[in-house]
């Protein structure tokens, strides 16, 4: 792989994701409509895109750009956030199990195994239908159902950091443990941690995606292009439209954050 | 029948020979131009849960239970009671007393005589607590029932056979509606010593005296029916068999009926306009539809703050826009103006309902006091349709300041849910009836005595139940009328329930299929159902496999 193809990569991603963080700021000033009100004269028969209803109505008679636009505040904020928690609680376990080795970083990682021996959806829809079904939920569940991954990076991070002759020099020099992990491990983990969180953005984004599909997503009357999808399923022969606009947002905000996960990946590896 | 799902098919182990390819199901061949002849080819998402008639309790199980067995009375197709394996009956004057005299020289499937010692048998065997029928306490007002049940009796002294074609029933009290609970499939007569030696295995070799005899049955994947030889009518059924597959859901089985696979569909909402708008030339086959005695309703919890207040639920039944939810439905549907159906047979309802008027809304709750809005919760089940409808309400009532959320559960723990007390506010559900008569609805719903049952609205008012009490005293039929109407009227201005609307149903068959109708009670009955002639006459000869 030509290394300037990757850069290139990097600036594509860049710019989709910016793109989709303008519209998810902007995106409900933007939508024409109130994304749960019936518009469309007629309930029952979604109408097919064309002005005045650039992308369509469903089913309930709602716009479908208004719905696309508003779903992407909650897609990108669900993808966000619940990445924030994922990378928090995974970058803990791996800094704590690579740093200190042992007996502790036989019980960090034992448990990740067994986390990683559930499916991460069907983990999470069990989490789900024991807590209530809300934004917070999902943040809080996504976090908690892939955040192994990350544990793992980066406690083989870890794991070799902990040995360079800068540690041992702190180490030496009498610095905490804490302050070590701080001031020295951390920082020399940071350039692969942005690459996961790149990546653990895109897959928490489809994760969301696959939870409301499945009807335990954050619930109605927020928008989300999950649900968009699931509620059009029922309508695919006669209005493939439905699924096909939310579909591809769900793509297009997964391609952003993967472009700029490998693009940052590969700036990591090319510049060591 | 009352809840409007099939209960959870039971899941049997598929036996490893289904691994193997079967042989084709062979039918007699089939004389040209005769109306009889033929397999009726069905498909359905789930399994039939049971074809045992003492513990079926749902319309998937019913409408095979009623092709294999025979009650003593049934219903025409207005919803009339008609006799059936009786001939006649009567009722002794005291109102407690019932004489039924059966058909001569009936006989079950195998070749055994259908006698009344049969028909009491069956009637014990629904009511012993081994069979665990949720049946038995339609006929526990049998005069020894109650002993019978607690075994101080090896028989119920008030039902006997005084000879082998009369039954004789005597009820400790007149209860009008006892010839209705003898027309549900629990009261089907069964060969009561056979059934009983086989149990809780009846249920995969059942035989009854029915239009049809069970072929096969293999779970999760087909029931064949066959013509039953020894059949009391001699010019029924005209079908030669009936082929259910199941594990097709509502989406392939449409495509299926496209593809002449199969003879009967539902039609899926996303094909519904174009088939309604087409002229019936451009349709794929026929279009039949009823109008069924089933109420969609959404109920409150009338003990649960801010729905204790009377003016609060009829705000909220004047908030809700019945006609957008119907036109959701693609139209399938008629506006509830109270809770009993229209189509109810002898009944006149006297209600008028809410309109869709979001002013007298407003000015209602602002008269309670909420004119600020609040917050409550809908319990629904987790279908697709049951939450757009969820979403079409949630957002009616935001208009009204009202903050809905839609709690959506599955329906074994939704059902558990709405019995207990102070739980859910707000619930979707739908009664369908099981007797053609106002009180179905307006007492098993409402009275309320009936909180452990099906009163999961809570609803009390004193003189609503005094109402009736009245009503069910009386013998005559248009006061009796006139006193439900009268109770229902109070009922809808109480308005424990938002009243939405009562569906009409809506099946596709191929063009050559006759006599196929809904039937507002019972599920469609196939015994009429017979074949146009096919030109080359190979219809049939391989179905279902």
């Amino acid at each position: 792989m030509i290394p300037g193809t990757r850069h290139g990569l990097l600036g594509v991603g860049l710019a989709m994701g910016a793109l989709l963080v303008a519209i998810a700021i902007m995106g409900p000033a933007l939508a024409p409509y109130d994304p749960t009100a019936p518009v469309a004269p007629r309930l029952a028969e979604p109408s097919p895109p064309g002005a005045p209803f650039w992308l369509g109505t469903d089913d309930l008679g709602r716009d479908v750009l208004s719905r696309l636009l508003h779903g992407a505040r909650i897609s990108l904020l669900v993808g966000l956030v619940a990445m924030v928690v994922t990378m928090t609680i995974g970058t803990a376990i791996g800094l704590t199990a690579g740093y200190f080795g042992g007996v502790v970083d036989v019980l960090l990682m034992r448990l990740t195994d067994v986390m990683l021996a559930f499916p991460g959806l069907l983990l999470a829809v069990a989490l789900v239908a024991v807590m209530r079904p809300s934004v917070w939920t999902i943040f809080v569940v996504i976090g908690l159902v892939s955040w192994t991954g990350v544990a793992r990076v980066v406690r083989s991070e870890a794991l070799s950091l902990r040995e360079r002759d800068f540690v041992l020099a702190a180490r030496a020099l009498g610095a905490s443990h804490a302050r070590i992990v701080a001031r020295h491990v951390l920082p020399n983990v940071a350039p692969t941690l942005v690459a996961i969180a790149a990546l653990s953005t895109s897959g928490t984004i489809l994760l969301d995606a696959g939870l409301s599909f499945l009807g335990i997503g954050v619930p109605p009357p927020t928008p989300t292009w999950g649900r968009m999808i699931q509620e059009a399923s029922a309508y695919y022969r006669v209005a493939p439209w439905l699924m096909a606009f939310p579909g591809l947002a769900v793509l297009y905000a997964v391609l952003a954050f993967n472009l700029v996960a490998y693009g940052l990946a590969d700036r990591g590896t090319s510049a060591r | 029948m009352s809840p409007r799902r099939a209960l959870a098919p039971l899941l049997g182990l598929v036996a490893l020979a289904a691994c193997l390819r079967d042989p084709p199901l062979a039918w007699p061949p089939r004389a040209p131009g005769s109306q009889r002849g033929g397999v009726l080819r069905l498909a359905a998402p789930d399994d039939v849960p049971t074809l045992d008639p003492a513990l079926g309790y749902d319309s998937r199980s019913w409408t095979y239970e009623q092709h294999l067995f025979e009650t003593l009375v049934t219903y025409d197709d207005q919803s009339r009671l008609v006799p059936e394996l009786a001939e006649g009956w009567s009722i002794a004057d005291d109102g407690r007393t019932y004489r039924f005299r059966l058909h001569a020289g009936v006989t079950f499937s195998d070749g055994t005589p259908l006698t009344a010692a049969d028909a009491v048998g069956s009637l014990e065997r629904v009511l012993d607590p081994r069979t665990r029928s949720q049946g038995a306490e339609y006929y526990r007002e049998i005069v020894g029932a109650a002993d019978y049940v607690e075994g101080r009796a090896p028989h119920v002294a008030g039902l006997t056979a005084p000879d082998a074609t009369t039954l004789a029933i005597v009820l400790r009290e007149p209860d009008p509606l006892f010839l209705h609970k003898m027309a549900l499939l629990f009261a089907a007569v069964v060969p009561a010593e056979y059934a009983r030696r086989l149990g809780d295995d009846f249920t995969d070799r059942p035989i009854g005296s029915g239009p049809f005899l069970l072929r096969e049955w293999r779970r999760g994947e087909r029931l064949v029916l066959a013509r039953n030889p020894r059949y009391r009518r001699a010019d029924r059924p005209f079908l030669d068999g009936i082929v259910e597959q199941s594990g097709v859901n509502g989406e392939l089985a449409w495509l299926k009926f496209l593809n002449d696979e199969i003879d009967v569909s539902g039609i899926p909402p996303a094909d519904f306009p174009s088939v309604r708008r087409a002229t019936d030339v451009e349709r794929p086959g026929r279009l039949v539809s009823g109008l069924t005695l089933v109420t969609n309703y959404l109920g409150f919890n009338c003990r649960m703050p801010p729905f204790e207040d009377r003016r609060v639920r009829q705000a909220l039944n004047y908030a809700v826009n019945k006609e957008g939810l119907i036109a959701l439905l693609n139209g399938r549907g008629t506006v509830a103006q109270g809770i009993v159906p229209p189509g109810m047979p002898g009944y006149a309802s006297a209600a008028t309902g809410y309109p869709y008027d979001r002013e007298r809304a407003r000015a209602l709750l602002r008269e309670a006091g909420q004119g600020a809005g609040f917050a409550t919760e809908l319990w629904t089940q987790s279908s697709d349709l049951d939450l757009k409808m969820s979403q079409k309400v949630q957002h009616d009532l935001a208009a009204v300041g009202v903050t809905m959320e839609i709690r959506q559960v599955a329906w074994s723990s939704f059902l558990e849910a709405i019995r207990r007390p102070n739980t859910v506010p707000l619930f979707d559900l739908a009664w369908s009836a099981d007797f053609p008569d106002p009180s179905n609805f307006l007492d098993v719903l409402f009275r309320s005595s009936r909180v452990d049952a099906n009163n999961h609205t809570f609803y009390a008012n004193p003189t609503f139940d005094g109402l009736l009490t009245r009503a069910e005293r009386l013998r005559d039929p248009a006061a009796r009328t006139l006193a439900y109407a009268e109770a229902e009227r109070l009922l809808v201005d109480d308005a424990p329930v938002i009243f939405l609307y009562h569906p009409i149903a809506y099946v596709m068959t191929q063009r050559r299929v006759h006599g196929y109708a809904i039937h507002p009670l019972l599920p469609s009955r196939f015994t009429d159902v017979w074949l146009a002639p096919e030109p080359t006459g190979a219809q049939g000869t391989s179905a279902g496999s």
